[in-house]
């Protein structure tokens, strides 16, 4: 009975450990918005820490804010907001706006860098 | 990698834009200037409406004579030439690209139904591969270019649904679809191709000939 209550005590832990390691900040594993409602291609796979600490990155970089003249604001960032909530192009049967910030922010920035994916099928793979 | 696909995304396909756009206008005009040399009667005979009403005859399956005769070739033809014009212009992925390059889009199939277009064309070409190699009078007609020009016609539609498919090495066959997709629409104005925007005015002359002259039809 002792041996149950253990196990069964050990096993919550561990699956809230895990409920709560999938959730938190850091360990992002795809690039997702809840603008894409019905996304045409597969996320694209993203280690947000391991990619951002390889390519240096400050987290304003992509998180950035601006202010209402559009100047980057520095030292400001918006970690808390969803890209959507200022480049999502409302009204639009598609997100388009989105796809383009994204693929501006990410592939603008492989190409520039030579470093990282560009090809459709590099970032959209496919579950093997 | 990064170097070469940025090339060929870029400057390349300029190049490529440059000389299909421009080559049309050159065929066009050249063209335009020489038969107003040599055929002035072509600007005489010219009647819009007998024009169209060949053009419109030839265009559809079964409205010419010609057409009901090859029934297959015709459903072929016809299936094949509206999916290589909508599948690219209306595919997702080109048109996300044009979006980040130029900030313009428009409305895109879903990419299911451009899928089933790709391979309609694919169909197609090993169609027409199988008819020139096997059908007498079409045999004897065909050159080693009429064979390399319908592989080039082939290449970017195998290409693209290579790499949609993301089967093995679609980085690389990324970059190849783009530049078969650049060779094309190079060498279109140049090579019979050009029928893309010439029949129009081939057709349009005999129906008006036809038509305005010979009180006849041309279909």
């Amino acid at each position: 009975m002792r041996k149950n209550i253990l196990f069964i005590g050990v096993l919550l832990g561990v699956l809230s450990l895990a409920a709560f390691s999938a959730y938190s900040q850091e360990d992002i594993e795809f690039v997702e918005d809840s603008a894409f409602t019905d996304n045409m291609r597969p996320l694209p796979a993203f280690k947000h820490d391991e990619h951002n600490e390889m390519a240096g990155l400050e987290c304003n970089e992509c998180h950035h804010v601006y202010d209402d003249d559009g100047n980057l604001v520095e030292d400001e960032s918006s970690e808390d907001q969803e890209c959507s909530e200022c480049h999502g192009a409302e009204g639009d049967e598609y997100p388009m706006e989105l796809v383009r910030r994204y693929h501006l922010n990410c592939r603008g920035c492989h190409l520039s860098e030579k470093a990282g994916p560009v090809a459709c099928g590099e970032c959209h793979a496919k579950a093997p | 990698m990064h170097a070469i696909y940025n090339f060929v995304s870029g400057p390349l396909a300029w190049v490529a834009f440059i000389l299909f756009f421009g080559g049309i206008l050159y065929q066009l005009i050249s063209r335009a200037i020489m038969a107003k040399k040599k055929d002035a009667f072509i600007y005489e005979y010219w009647s819009f409406y007998h024009a169209f009403r060949s053009i419109l005859h030839w265009i559809f399956p079964f409205a010419s004579t010609n057409s009901r005769n090859r029934p297959v070739l015709s459903v072929v033809t016809f299936i094949f030439h509206i999916c290589i014009f909508v599948a690219p212009i209306f595919l997702f992925a080109h048109i996300t690209l044009i979006n980040e390059a130029f900030n313009v889009s428009w409305w895109f199939l879903p990419d299911g139904v451009a899928d089933i277009m790709t391979l309609l064309v694919i169909g197609a070409c090993i169609f027409f591969l199988i008819r020139r190699l096997t059908q007498p009078d079409v045999k004897f007609l065909s050159n080693a270019w009429d064979y390399v020009l319908l592989a080039l016609v082939a290449a970017p539609f195998v290409t693209g649904y290579w790499a949609y498919h993301q089967w093995p090495g679609n980085q690389l066959v990324t970059i190849l679809h783009m530049l078969s997709a650049e060779i094309l629409l190079a060498i279109i104005p140049f090579t019979k191709l050009n029928h893309m925007f010439l029949f129009f005015f081939t057709r349009g002359y005999m129906g008006s000939e036809f038509g305005a002259v010979r009180f006849a039809r041309d279909w």
